[in-house]
């Protein structure tokens, strides 16, 4: 009988090598950037293959290397092809008119109440919303501030937990009200992106 | 195991990662540490291109917010670098070179040359899918030995299996480039000399640390 | 002589570099394959439990939100608070699990337990090294966004 690892492992080096093939044998830069990602999903099969929940955990970091490289890249392709037209004016419809203000203030003080990773997507989402609908500004910069400090204060409180584990407590209090901010400010930013201030 | 970096100088516990050093990865610190101050202390290079045939002669010029940035990219790099020749824990230790392999890429792409943004983008694909191979390789580790911890494995009765270590390097040589200089100093053409000397230093070190690495492991 | 340099002039064009790259991946790959099977070591950190009667089943990470959790570290001594930081629910689903056995399906939307442990605490640089490769990402990108506006 194989082994069940052993049979995991033949099929993601098996779509390891299809992957890296269709990476060679492709010269258009912008489909390498679209196959990279076939790449990427075969780096967490190899962590998800160990089954524990240190894999679980492995997997995290694995995925957030893999989408903030494609972040940066996708921007480097885009000035390298000189793509700098901004974006269409963004949908306009009634409810984006009057709904705004309620819903985003509901979000927001319910991800404020659940607090942490998840508090901070539900608020995020109702700032996207506000900030879809609205004229986003220049409030750009004030945002990255914002998530900048949010950031120190997140990693304050993980070298807390490693030097003064009795202050633990108050670690995750501090991580989870530094996380609530940074998730939010982050996901507010995609609300900002849409269109051009002067469209 | 053989014991190629001498025996441990400092160790310091962060939870279930630990960071050592020991004569040989303490060396490659200091370096890293002394190119970072050096990096923080020192202005960048002007480049002159003379033009043949007469007396003329363009300056390029690198405006501050672009030297701030290649700066803090540079300094960013050297962090990365540090950690990395620090620390003691297998996927610690492809997370740093996968920062070090993020910052090369940012210290060449704020340039506004076209051939060096194109180098720089197939030096990013590069260092992205090279992923793969780091991510892999540690998870192998783990899985067959059931540890990331370096010292654990160098205690010995771990069979680490070679195609581990194997991907391992390969990914390292991606992050960092190491053997294919000759395409990187595409990426040197950019103005601005202490910074893109980082990208070179940086990955030499990473390279230096995985042989230590596959060695000991 | 002339193999080096004809090496070397591949080698100096980056438009190859990518293909190298991959090429050698490939190949490792390959080795891969042929150095199978590969033993798994049954003794891993932070093992994973399965319990079919949570409702939480099969995400089910166990943990006592701000107690003490058994867990298997590499080097227990250096968390001696290690298995406080777990589970959590928010209270919506905390009441959609005590009311139905499918909260489980769901849960992409409830992180926690032992992850939280791991990724906070027993391992905790790794979140941080993670974190700084999506700040300077970030940077990298925005900055380059930026500029196109100031143009």
């Amino acid at each position: 009988m194989i082994p069940v690892y052993s049979l995991g492992l033949l099929g993601a080096f098996a779509s390891a090598g299809i992957a890296f093939y269709a990476l060679m044998r492709e010269t258009d830069g912008l489909h390498r950037l679209l196959l990279t990602d076939l790449v990427e999903v075969v780096t967490l099969a190899f962590i998800a293959l160990l089954g524990t929940d240190l894999a679980e955990a492995l997997i995290l970091p694995g995925l957030v290397v893999g989408v903030s490289e494609l972040i940066a890249l996708s921007e480097i392709f885009r000035i390298k092809e000189g793509y700098t037209r901004p974006p269409a004016d963004t949908l306009q419809i009634e409810v984006m008119n009057t709904a705004p203000p309620i819903l985003a203030a509901l979000l927001v003080i319910y991800g404020i109440i659940l607090s942490g990773f998840s508090g901070g997507a539900v608020a995020g989402l109702g700032v996207i919303f506000y900030f879809l609908s609205r004229d986003p500004g220049e409030r750009f910069e004030l945002i990255e501030t914002a998530s900048g400090y949010s950031w120190v204060l997140w990693i304050i409180a993980f070298f807390i937990f490693m030097v003064f584990p009795q202050h633990w407590f108050f670690a995750v209090m501090l991580a989870g009200s530094a996380i609530l901010v940074k998730v939010m400010a982050k996901m507010s930013l995609i609300g900002t992106m849409r269109g051009d201030p002067d469209a | 195991m053989p014991d190629i970096g001498g025996s441990d100088l400092f160790v310091l516990a962060f939870g279930d990662i630990l960071h050592y050093f020991n004569p040989y990865t303490a060396t490659l610190f200091l370096l890293a540490l002394l190119f970072t101050g050096l990096v923080i202390a020192s202005r960048p290079e002007r480049q002159l291109d003379i033009a043949f045939g007469g007396d003329a002669y363009y300056a390029k010029m690198t405006t501050v917010s672009e030297m701030r940035f290649r700066r803090f990219m540079a300094i960013a790099c050297g962090l990365a670098s540090m950690g990395a020749m620090a620390s003691g824990d297998i996927f610690n230790f492809t997370l740093f070179v996968s920062l070090v392999g993020i910052t090369n890429v940012g210290i060449v792409s704020a340039v506004r040359i076209r051939h060096v943004l194109n180098a720089a983008y197939e030096y990013g694909i590069v260092a992205m899918v090279a992923t793969l191979p780091l991510f892999g390789g540690a998870a192998l580790i783990l899985g067959t030995t059931g540890t990331l911890s370096i010292q654990a494995l160098a205690a010995g009765g771990f069979a680490v299996p070679l195609v581990g270590k194997a991907l391992l390097a390969l990914g390292v040589i991606g992050e960092g480039m190491a053997p294919f200089y000759a395409a990187k100093a595409e990426m040197f053409r950019a103005p601005g000399a202490p910074y893109v000397i980082m990208c070179s230093l940086s990955s030499l070190l990473i390279f230096l640390r995985v042989v230590e690495i596959v060695i000991t492991i | 002589m002339l193999i080096i340099s004809r090496i070397s002039r591949v080698l100096s064009n980056f438009q190859h570099l990518v293909a190298l790259f991959a090429g050698a991946c490939v190949i490792v790959s390959l080795i891969g394959i042929f150095s199978l099977p590969l033993a798994f070591e049954e003794n891993q950190l932070y093992p994973k439990t399965l319990d079919p009667a949570s409702s939480l089943y099969p995400y089910d990470r166990g943990g006592v939100p701000f107690g003490p959790t058994e867990i298997v570290a590499q080097y227990p001594e250096n968390s001696p608070y290690a298995g406080y930081v777990t589970t959590y629910l928010t209270p919506l689903s905390q009441y959609l699990a005590d009311h139905t056995h499918y909260l489980g399906t769901t849960i992409v939307a409830h992180p926690g337990g032992i992850i939280d442990e791991i990724l906070y605490n027993t391992r905790g640089l790794d979140t941080v090294v993670e974190t700084s490769i999506l700040f300077t990402a970030f940077a990298i990108a925005s900055y380059l966004y930026r500029r196109r506006e100031e143009e």
